[in-house]
């Protein structure tokens, strides 16, 4: 799977009108491009980081003689369906407390 | 391997090195100095929308560390339980729910 895709994917629906008007300059766009790559990159490796901290407590035990790789598969697993859980719930919290005024 | 994936690894296991990017290797100064007024302008404002979308998207990353380590109690499948969910889902709300409470007290102290 590319970082592209999982991070760095277009949340624009098809043909609605995008919020900033984009040009056609090929120095804009490059730039705009890195830093979506950039955030992108920034966001896996948080991702990358916060399960293996996660996924090493649940699954291994000191004296750490041996692995165990299918719990950290099932773990993974696990975090990445947790994390689409929690967005979904922010997101329409955020956007809960928008259509009511609160924000 | 690509660019993103070494940057990716390089990222975790060496976190002290600079990334990779950051210097802008792959767009000139030049380039950048020639962009136009509105160039900046739409580059400036598309700063501002990334920004904010990123903003919430560390915010997920730190909710889901936190209650993925008070609501996961054991792996024996790659499936989340109804109770997990249900778990998952109320800890954003209370924490959210708590930290509006806080706010609101701090500005009737102030």
């Amino acid at each position: 799977m590319g970082l592209g895709s999982f991070f760095g994917k277009k949340e624009t629906p098809e043909g609605a009108a995008p919020a900033v008007p984009t040009s056609q300059d090929p120095a804009t766009l490059q730039v705009k491009q890195q830093i979506q790559q950039e955030l992108a990159i920034a966001n896996a490796t948080e991702l990358v980081s916060k399960v293996s901290e996660n996924c090493f407590e649940k699954c291994l035990q000191a004296p750490f003689s041996q692995g165990n790789d299918p719990c950290i598969d099932q773990c993974l697993a696990k975090y990445m369906r947790s994390w689409n859980v929690i967005s979904r719930t922010y997101v329409a919290r955020i956007q809960n407390a928008s259509d009511t005024g609160e924000i | 391997m690509d660019r993103a994936k070494s940057a990716l690894i390089r990222n975790n296991i060496y976190p002290d090195t600079p990334p990779i990017n950051s210097n802008m290797s792959s767009i000139s100064q030049s380039d950048l100095a020639a962009l136009s007024d509105s160039s900046k302008k739409e580059i400036a404002s598309f700063l501002d929308s990334e920004n904010s979308k990123q903003r919430v998207q560390m915010q997920v990353h730190e909710f889901t560390n936190s209650c993925f380590k008070r609501c996961v109690s054991s792996v024996t499948s790659p499936d989340l339980s109804s109770q997990e969910e249900e778990c998952l889902s109320n800890c954003v709300n209370r924490f959210l729910d708590a930290n509006i409470r806080i706010v609101k007290s701090l500005q009737n102290v102030q």
